[in-house]
């Protein structure tokens, strides 16, 4: 307990980033609560719809549900290449002995990158006309048969956008991850190398339990990320063919700036609020339960 | 905490409450002829156009012979080329009521809602006040026009889109320049049985795709189908929606777009067909410098050639009709209109004509002859000629005339129709549900 002159001084200095943090936070996200109750379009009369947005919303609009589904199947590829990745490749790091610090440069450096430029880049690497470098991979090993212009394909559009999303973050959360595998005991791992454990049992019974804080961190931090997606697939297809690729995000923004329907983008934006607050909420409560089991 | 949400919700309502009323006070629309003493300041001019263009070094030179004789005059250019992130920037400072002295905009719907509201000067009576009305193109004028037929916006250029095509590869094929639409899809068929592409389309951009769903219906109903089509009053599903479908999706099955259209962009297209790997490439005469002058690839220089939007004696528009466009227009804030920005515009309208005519390009009115090119090839002066001869009926872009929700999902179905991932009979009826469901909001 801090006594009472310090408890002061603590708030004090809390107060301006809280009212910061209401300003730029808070008050955006009431304002869409607020707007998405309303029919309008910028220029016109604000008109009081009540709950005939979300109403829409839910049962009327078919956009709206591909939209949600295709960014759960963005999240679920870009939390396999993030995570998984950046697990696997923490994983090996440490037991590397030489150029641990070129790799760990090496896998950062996409992040680091503008969003613009690695766009244009993978829409390159797709690209079937001029042939792009995937194709011509898949040409010079044999698999020609699977050429094809990635990014105009219903089928294969949106692992296509979500894998530059997965690549560019891979390098961060591996340096997270790797921080905390540093950070188990070396002791630990030894004793239970002496009591025959062998690497996946050491993995699982020693390590991963040690970094179970950090992996929670880095799998909200991943999974909210995700659910905001938005600048490489509107770069990359604006959400086409189609709405193949058409993310929650890209489709608020939208419904936003290109129909000016404020009010029912703030639905859609209040959605995507609630959305990723459920998503943590289940993180945590899955990952807790793991962990009193 | 409850109450702590309900202050908050409290205050957003009152801060929204005000910035909807805030510095609503908008002008008159009518009164272009404001009294007063011309007070020289800084006026601004929101716009989507190249940056290096010639509209914006032609307004910066004649903005600069301006304020020598005005000290204190400024015009404030600031350009947004990409026409898309243009329209967001443009409508969210008409809802903040933060629009400048001047804007860009297309005669769409939203426009016209900020016309209704008296948030812009008529031009047309700004125009006849100035005394330059008449020497505009009718044709450019028009196309500048609401369904209603009146006049907001000025033009300031005048272009015609032409199916640009190779000869060489029309012949290696064995095809010769279409007679009616119904014939590209066989052409098509007859290109890419030699190895060719045959139409380069920016997929990228959604508008140039938009244009082919527009050329049947101009052909089979004329101009007036897309005005009926908006307001629902005209559907997909009649004889003559049906026939823009089905040609779509013909031309889509044939083969005439390149490979991946979808994700390929404006100087992807032009490259296809200027590097003399595709037949036909639709664009407008803003291109002639790269497609008629010695700019363009010595390899294909000599086999350019152009036709125009193929009609048949059955046509309900003449071959001469076909898309001319007058580009996206400014329009003149009344909030801020004042005998500074009326005065102005007096001394630019008169002497832009003649620069602008002189850059090449076809001017906004008829005044002026532009100038052809020292380094055009024959074609250049055959294009500019063209414009001599043009019919009364334009075929406006649909961009500009669907309401924006209705015209997003039009650039996306067309595309899964024309990769054929979408069938006809299912692109029908999701479009007249999507018109069904948005027009109401716009055209009511």
């Amino acid at each position: 307990m801090l006594p009472n002159r310090s408890r002061l001084s603590v708030l004090v200095f809390l107060l301006p980033p809280l009212l910061l943090y209401g300003v730029a936070v808070l008050f955006p996200i009431l304002q869409s609560l607020f707007l998405s109750f309303f029919s309008w379009n910028g220029i016109s009369d604000m008109e009081f719809v009540g709950f005939a947005n979300y109403v829409h919303m839910l049962t009327g609009d078919g956009v709206f549900w591909r939209s949600f589904f295709n960014a759960l199947g963005y999240l679920a590829i870009c939390l396999v290449l993030q995570l998984g990745g950046a697990l696997f490749v923490a994983s090996l790091l440490t037991s590397l002995r030489r150029g641990r610090e070129l790799v760990k440069t090496l896998y950062l450096l996409p992040a680091v990158i503008s969003t613009v430029a690695i766009a244009f880049l993978f829409v390159r690497i797709y690209s079937i006309d001029p042939v792009g470098l995937l194709n011509q991979v898949l040409g010079w090993i044999g698999l020609g048969s699977l050429e094809r212009p990635w990014l105009s394909d219903v089928n294969t559009v949106l692992a296509a956008v979500s894998a530059p999303e997965g690549w560019r973050f891979t390098g961060l959360y591996m340096l997270i991850i790797y921080a905390a595998l540093l950070a188990v005991p070396q002791e630990l791992e030894e004793a239970a190398r002496l009591d025959g454990a062998n690497r996946w049992q050491l993995f699982t019974k020693i390590r991963f339990p040690h970094i179970r804080p950090v992996w929670i961190t880095t799998t909200i931090m991943a999974t909210t990320y995700g659910l905001r997606g938005f600048d490489i697939p509107y770069l990359m297809t604006n959400g086409g063919p189609g709405q193949s690729s058409e993310l929650l995000t890209t489709y608020m923004y939208k419904t936003a700036f290109t129909s000016t329907d404020f009010g029912y983008a703030s639905t859609i934006s209040v959605f995507i609020v609630v959305e990723c607050l459920v998503a943590v909420g289940f993180i945590l409560l899955m990952l807790k339960r793991k962990a009193d089991a | 905490m409850k109450k702590l949400i309900r202050t908050a919700a409290v205050a957003a309502a009152a801060a929204l409450a005000l910035s909807a009323c805030g510095g609503g006070g908008a002008g008159s629309a009518s009164n272009v002829n404001p009294t007063g003493d011309i007070k020289p300041r800084q006026i601004s001019w929101l716009l989507s156009r190249p940056a290096d263009g010639a509209v914006i070094n032609i307004m910066k030179k004649i903005a600069d012979e301006y304020a020598q004789t005005h000290p204190g005059f400024s015009l404030n250019l600031i350009t947004t080329p990409d026409r898309p992130s243009y329209i967001q920037k443009y409508e969210t400072l008409a809802a903040a009521n933060k629009l400048p002295e001047l804007f860009d905009t297309d005669a769409t719907p939203f426009a016209q809602q900020l016309a209704k509201q008296g948030k812009m000067v008529d031009a047309e009576k700004l125009l006849k006040d100035l005394g330059v009305y008449d020497t505009y193109r009718t044709n450019a004028l028009n196309y500048q026009r609401f369904d209603d037929g009146s006049l907001y916006m000025i033009p300031f250029q005048f272009e015609l889109e032409y199916f640009w095509y190779n000869k060489a590869l029309f012949q290696q094929a064995g095809v010769s320049v279409p007679k009616s639409l119904d014939d590209i899809p066989a052409m098509c068929t007859a290109l890419r049985k030699a190895g060719i592409t045959p139409l380069a389309l920016d997929g990228q951009d959604q508008w140039p795709l938009e244009r082919y769903v527009s050329y049947q219906p101009f052909r089979d109903a004329g101009p007036d189908f897309v005005q009926k089509l908006k307001k629902g009053d005209a559907k997909f599903s009649d004889a003559t929606g049906q026939k823009t479908v089905n040609w779509i999706s013909q031309l889509g099955g044939a083969g005439c777009f390149q490979d991946g259209f979808s994700s390929q962009g404006y100087s992807d297209a032009q490259n296809l067909f200027t590097s003399g790997k595709a037949a036909m490439y639709n664009i407008g005469t803003w291109e002639l410098p790269s497609l008629a002058t010695d700019k363009l690839n010595p390899a294909v220089r000599n086999d350019v050639d152009y036709f125009t939007l193929p009609a048949t004696p059955s046509s309900a528009t003449a071959a001469n009709e076909y898309v001319a466009t007058s580009g996206i227009g400014m329009a003149v804030n009344s909030k801020t209109f004042d005998p500074l920005v009326s005065d102005f515009l007096k001394f630019a309208l008169a002497k832009y004509p003649s620069e602008y005519a002189a850059t090449g390009a076809l001017s906004p009115t008829t005044n002026v002859q532009t100038t052809i090119p020292a380094n055009a090839t024959p074609l250049y002066k055959k294009a500019i000629d063209q414009a001599q001869d043009l019919g009364t009926k334009l075929a406006m872009p649909w961009d500009t005339q669907l309401d924006p929700t209705t015209n997003s999902r039009l650039q996306q179905e067309l595309v899964l129709l024309a990769q054929g991932n979408i069938k006809p009979a299912e692109f029908t009826s999701t479009m007249d549900s999507t018109i069904a469901q948005n027009a109401p909001k716009f055209f009511k």
